[in-house]
Order: structure tokens, then C-alpha cells, then sequence
């Protein structure tokens, strides 16, 4: 691990749209240590930038490798952060595996062709997935096996296997994947939030694995220490301890009720297919066996989680509410 | 305080046992309850919200689990039941707890049997009621078990954790006592004919573990739980669509449907045997010789196969030991 020189190098990021991404760049705007910053999406940044430049493309077009280093080719590139990945299931599979394989690949011939020193990508502890002969605490070396179910996870995996065939190939270039697992927060959206959103919930009979979460901005710390430091490799991002799911529901007070998994598969499968669950059914896994990621691995380049499982589901639900009320007072005025 | 307004203390009369006095304390405070007016109210709970606590908790008590799910309120809650099977059902006699280490880490390795793997609890309780340390022991499941609702979630609150390599040197390295059955499905599921003959033990796992993370080994022999639902015949065609390793046939098995599922109440000994220390013998270093390992894995076969003929030499009857 080799601390990094303070550089005026430009540091690039795709996927500012999406939650990480976002998070991550409001994060370096504040940081006067990043004066040249990139992003790259095809949609605005949530915010007001003040010093990022932002570049409206979209990874899925075709020859959009050759027109990112056309774009950059000026630059003298330190960092490249490649978050342009949707984190809740899609209902567009064939758009989502474009941008997801396809997108990397592009990502990844840029970085090679302008010699790129270090090139991160976010990935999910999802990629493992659940499985009733899963060890307790999962490590980075581990068997990836979320991509048997689900077409969305397998592309995932092998925007993973892409990224870890780069670092072979470039051996000068470092290159790290983090994997965070669930991560909740005041601000984070996505399919397992609006799970934890509804007030009565379904659970599949009998089933209480052990879920870990983190908070999101833990996450965005793990990301900077990334930047600031040189760690290449994989690691999972995760927070201390886990929780069996009826404690998270008991916890949320939420009403749940328990359905024999013959009869909730076909049944989610289908409000899947109608647009009103925000998951397919293959997620239901997550609720029935045991995916939990062990984060030694990022302990020991000093990643430290502030929150634990617990306290993350604890901030996440106490925003909910103060959202919640907030929601009441717009109805009412 | 009474109604004058002095305060009555309750002392430690001559030669009175502390015992006594907190008895005699209970009986003053439950009469000042009956004084005051005070009845706990006792409400009447339904069935199902009785269910409901017992498998969830409840809402009041303070939660402890560890990091692998094991549920200390659920814990106490089982015991019990797991009590009355230890002493007054299979009457478990225990030989040679002291082998057991008192502190640090430890792997006890036992021959495997009953069709239901009741050999693991009786281990654990065995550790716990008659060691003088009353540890607590954690046992590797197989993990076809967390295939099934319910009977998964109730193996890993009761300190059961899924048979691998990762899992159990986790368990090792913070110095807890781990059981396991190097026999695996083969041994549970014996015919009756073979009972008390140790099959294959793997790859011998369980020897790099030790090596590996530096634990002794207890070598164990459980007698008497080859009985408790003796298998006359076993289907594994039909047990494949359900997941399971094989459908058992026992006298009372499939004839009596859910009560053939009561184990035989026969007579049981629990041997721990002389500690093998083969890592201050060999080293770490020996992880990587096959060969050895698998010498050490056989060494330990005999020797429990030993211990076990010896327990079958001292027992004289099936069910009165």
C-alpha cells in the first residue's frame, strides 16, 4: 500500500446519476485535495456542480470507446471510478446487459489505450448469492454463484470477470473492485429500501437467515480510502455484526406474513411481471438462505465501518419516518 | 418503609447460610407485594402468540446472538426438553470429560449415528452439564438441513453451524470447542446391520483443521445412539426430489407416521478419549502432506472404533446399560 502524492491529476467517474456515483462525486466536491474532476452519464448529476466537468454520454452506443478517449485524450488520467451499474433489478434485461457488459468492456479498452494508473469498480456482495451451502461469513475468494438464478447478477459477474482479466493483462495498473453488501441510509434508494418501505411484508415460512447491512456512508469511506490510497484486489464492504430478518422486521415494526415458498415464488414472480414488487422472484433467495460477505480483507488496508448492521438499519428507519411525516405535512398544506 | 416510618433491614442471623436469608428476603417481598396490593397480573396467551415468542423472542427480552446466529433466549428456552432427553430419556453416562480442554480452543471428533442427529446435542450437553467448566460446545450440520424451513433457522439458534472448512476455523480460531463427524451422511445413515462400524472419514478435513489452526482433537464414542431409530431399510429414489440424503425406514418409521419420529429410549455412554496433539507434533507446515493427513485421519478412525468396541464390551443391555 503506497500513499498517493497529492496530484493534480483528473480523476474520472461514470455513473454520477445513480446512487454511488452521486454520493461520490457530491463527496469530491467538497474535497479541495481533487481539483480536476470528470463525470460521465446520460443524465445530470442531482446537484449543482461547482468544479466537475460533466460529459452527457451513454456507455451502450456504439464505438462510445473510441469517443471517450477522443474526449479525454488531453487529460492526464490518475483514476478512473466506473460505477455506471443499475443496483435494482431491471425489467429491460437487453438494455441492462448492454450497458453493463458492454459498457465495461468499452470502460476498460479507454483505460487501457490512455494508460490509466488505477481503475475501481463497485460491485455487490450480491454477486456470492444465497445458497444453503454458503460458509457463515463469505470471503472475496469465494465461489460467486448469484449469477445461476438471475440474468442481471450474471452479467454483474462478468463485468467482474472483465475487470480482474484487465488486471492480469495490465499488471502496472491497479485495479480494485469493492463489493458492498445491502447498504441503507437516510438517502439510498433501491429495491431492498422498498421492500423495507411497505408496512406489511411477506416472508418466506421457516426461513431467518442472518443479513448484514451497511451504511451508505461507510461506503462512500470505503471508495475514498480507495482513492487515497493504492490497495489493488477485491473487498467486501460490509458493517460489523448481522441480524436474523424477523429481528430487522421486529425492529422496523413491521407486520410480516409468513408464506410457504411453493406458493411465493410464482406469486412474486408475477406482481414482478406486473410492475407493482420491485424484485423478480430468484431475490427471495436473499430472504431464505444464508449471503453474508466477511469484511476482514477491507479492515486490514484500514477500512472502519462507523456503523454497525444495526445502526444502519436504524438510521435508515429513523429518516423513513421523519420522510414520512414530512410526506403527511405536504398532504395537509 | 413502614407506616411509622422506619426501615426495616433484614440481617444475616447467627449461622444463617446466605441461601436462607435470600429465601427469607423473597418470603418478606412477597408479602409486602400481598401488603401493597400488588398481584402480577397474569394474562392468558393464545396459542399461536405462544408459538410466536418462542420462535421469534420476545418483544422485551434484551436480544443476544452471536455471529452465527446462535440465540442465547432461544438457547434457554430449548434446554430443557434437551435436559430431560440427556437425563431421564437416554440417561447419558459421560466417561472421561476431563480429556475435554477447560479453556481454548478444541475439536471433538465422534463417530456419527441415529439416523437424526441427536449425537450432536447430547456431545454438547454432555460438555456443558458434566464438565467442570460447563462450556459450550458448537456442532458442524450438515447443510442439507437449511434446505428445509424451519429446521435450519432452529440448528443454527441452538449453536449449530454449516459444515465447512471456512465456517469451523473461524469457530476454532476464537476458541471454541467444535464437534464434528468426519463420518458425515455415511455414518448417520447406517443400515442397522453395519451399527457401531465406522465408515470412510473424507478427505480428513477435520486433521487439517487442527493442523491448521492448532486445536487438539478429542477422539469420542457415543454408544447407544445407533439404536434410537434403527434403519431397516432406506430409500434414496424418493428422498431426492425432497432434498434429502435418504428416507429412512425404521420399525416405527414411516407404520406410526409422526410418532415414529420419537427416537428409542435406549441406554447411552459418552467416552472423550486421550487429546491428540498433532500440531505440536507435526506443525502447521504438515497441512500440505497429504499423505500424512491422511494417515492421522486413520489413526483417529481406529482409535475411536476402538473406543467404541470397548463401550460395547462394558454394556451389558440395550436399554438399562
Amino acid at each position: 500500500m503506497r500513499k498517493k502524492k497529492e496530484s493534480k491529476k483528473t480523476i474520472v467517474l461514470t455513473g454520477t446519476a445513480g446512487f454511488y456515483g452521486s454520493s461520490l462525486l457530491r463527496e469530491l466536491e467538497k474535497d479541495p485535495r481533487y481539483p480536476n474532476i470528470i463525470a460521465i452519464d446520460c443524465r445530470k448529476p442531482p446537484f449543482e456542480l461547482k468544479k466537475t466537468r460533466f460529459y452527457r454520454m451513454s456507455l451502450t452506443e456504439t464505438l462510445a470507446d473510441s469517443k471517450l478517449v477522443d474526449l479525454l485524450k488531453n487529460e492526464e488520467i490518475d483514476t478512473f471510478i466506473h460505477m455506471a451499474f443499475p443496483y435494482s433489478p431491471p425489467h429491460n434485461l437487453e438494455a441492462v446487459h448492454d450497458l453493463v457488459s458492454v459498457g465495461t468492456m468499452y470502460i476498460l479498452n479507454c483505460c487501457a489505450a490512455l494508460k490509466v494508473r488505477k481503475i475501481i469498480m463497485s460491485s455487490t456482495t450480491e454477486v456470492y448469492g444465497a445458497h444453503p451451502s454458503n460458509p457463515n461469513f463469505l470471503s472475496e475468494d469465494y465461489e460467486r454463484r448469484g449469477g445461476y438464478k438471475s440474468r442481471f447478477l450474471r452479467d454483474k459477474i462478468e463485468a467482474e470477470n472483465q475487470f480482474l482479466a484487465f488486471a492480469k493483462k495490465h499488471p502496472e495498473t491497479i485495479v480494485t473492485i469493492l463489493r458492498p453488501c445491502t447498504t441503507l441510509g437516510p438517502n439510498v434508494r433501491n429495491y431492498k429500501t422498498t421492500f423495507l418501505q411497505r408496512s406489511v411484508l411477506m416472508r418466506v415460512m421457516g426461513y431467518d437467515p442472518l443479513v448484514q447491512f451497511v451504511h451508505e456512508d461507510d461506503v462512500m469511506r470505503a471508495f475514498k480510502l480507495i482513492l487515497e490510497n493504492d490497495c489493488p484486489g477485491v473487498y467486501n464492504i460490509v458493517g460489523e455484526g448481522v441480524l436474523p430478518i424477523s429481528r430487522v422486521l421486529k425492529i422496523a415494526g413491521k407486520l410480516s406474513l409468513p408464506i410457504p415458498s411453493p406458493l411465493l415464488y410464482p406469486f412474486v414472480q408475477l406482481m414482478w411481471y406486473a410492475g407493482i414488487f420491485a424484485a423478480p422472484s430468484s431475490r427471495l433467495d436473499f430472504l431464505k438462505y444464508l449471503s453474508v460477505a466477511d469484511g476482514e480483507r477491507a479492515k486490514k488496508i484500514g477500512f472502519k465501518p462507523k456503523y454497525s448492521s444495526k445502526d444502519a438499519l436504524l438510521s435508515f428507519l429513523g429518516a423513513q419516518r421523519v420522510k414520512n411525516v414530512r410526506l403527511l405535512e405536504r398532504t395537509v398544506s | 418503609m413502614n407506616d411509622e416510618g422506619k426501615i426495616h433491614y433484614l440481617k444475616r442471623g447467627p449461622g444463617e447460610s446466605w441461601e436462607e436469608l435470600a429465601r427469607r428476603l423473597e418470603t418478606r417481598l412477597s408479602e409486602l407485594e400481598k401488603e401493597l396490593g400488588h398481584h402480577p397480573r397474569k394474562e392468558k396467551t393464545p396459542a399461536l402468540k405462544l408459538l410466536k415468542t418462542f420462535w421469534f423472542g420476545d418483544e422485551n427480552e434484551p436480544v443476544e446472538y452471536d455471529e452465527f446466529g446462535r440465540d442465547i433466549n432461544f438457547v434457554k428456552k430449548v434446554k430443557p426438553l434437551f435436559d430431560f432427553l440427556y437425563y431421564n430419556y437416554w440417561r447419558v453416562r459421560v466417561q472421561g470429560v476431563k480429556n475435554v480442554p477447560s479453556e481454548g480452543r478444541g475439536l471433538i471428533v465422534a463417530n456419527h449415528s441415529g439416523t437424526l442427529p441427536y449425537d450432536g446435542a447430547m456431545i454438547g450437553l454432555a460438555v456443558h452439564n458434566d464438565h467442570p467448566v460447563r462450556r459450550d460446545v458448537r456442532f458442524l450440520v450438515e447443510d442439507f438441513v437449511y434446505h428445509f424451513p424451519f429446521l435450519g433457522t432452529f440448528m443454527y439458534r441452538i449453536g449449530g453451524v454449516r459444515a465447512c472448512q471456512e465456517n469451523a476455523e473461524r469457530l476454532l480460531r476464537e476458541n471454541h470447542l467444535v464437534t464434528v463427524f468426519p463420518e458425515g451422511i455415511k455414518g448417520i445413515g447406517k443400515h442397522f446391520k453395519n451399527r457401531y462400524q465406522l465408515q470412510r472419514f473424507g478427505r480428513a478435513g477435520f486433521i487439517k483443521l487442527a493442523l491448521k489452526t492448532g486445536s487438539p482433537l478429542i477422539p469420542t464414542a457415543v454408544i447407544g445412539a445407533e439404536e434410537i431409530h434403527p434403519m431397516i431399510y432406506k430409500s434414496t429414489i424418493l428422498a431426492r426430489p425432497l432434498g434429502v440424503p435418504y428416507l429412512p425406514v425404521t420399525p416405527t418409521l414411516p407404520l406410526l407416521g409422526p410418532l415414529g419420529l420419537i427416537p428409542l429410549p435406549s441406554k447411552w455412554s459418552i467416552y472423550f478419549g486421550e487429546p491428540f496433539d498433532f500440531h505440536k507434533t507435526y506443525g502447521p507446515d504438515a497441512v500440505n502432506d497429504q499423505l500424512l493427513i491422511n494417515r492421522l485421519s486413520e489413526e483417529v478412525r481406529q482409535k475411536i472404533q476402538e473406543m467404541v468396541i470397548e463401550g460395547l464390551k462394558q454394556r451389558r443391555s440395550t436399554w438399562f446399560g
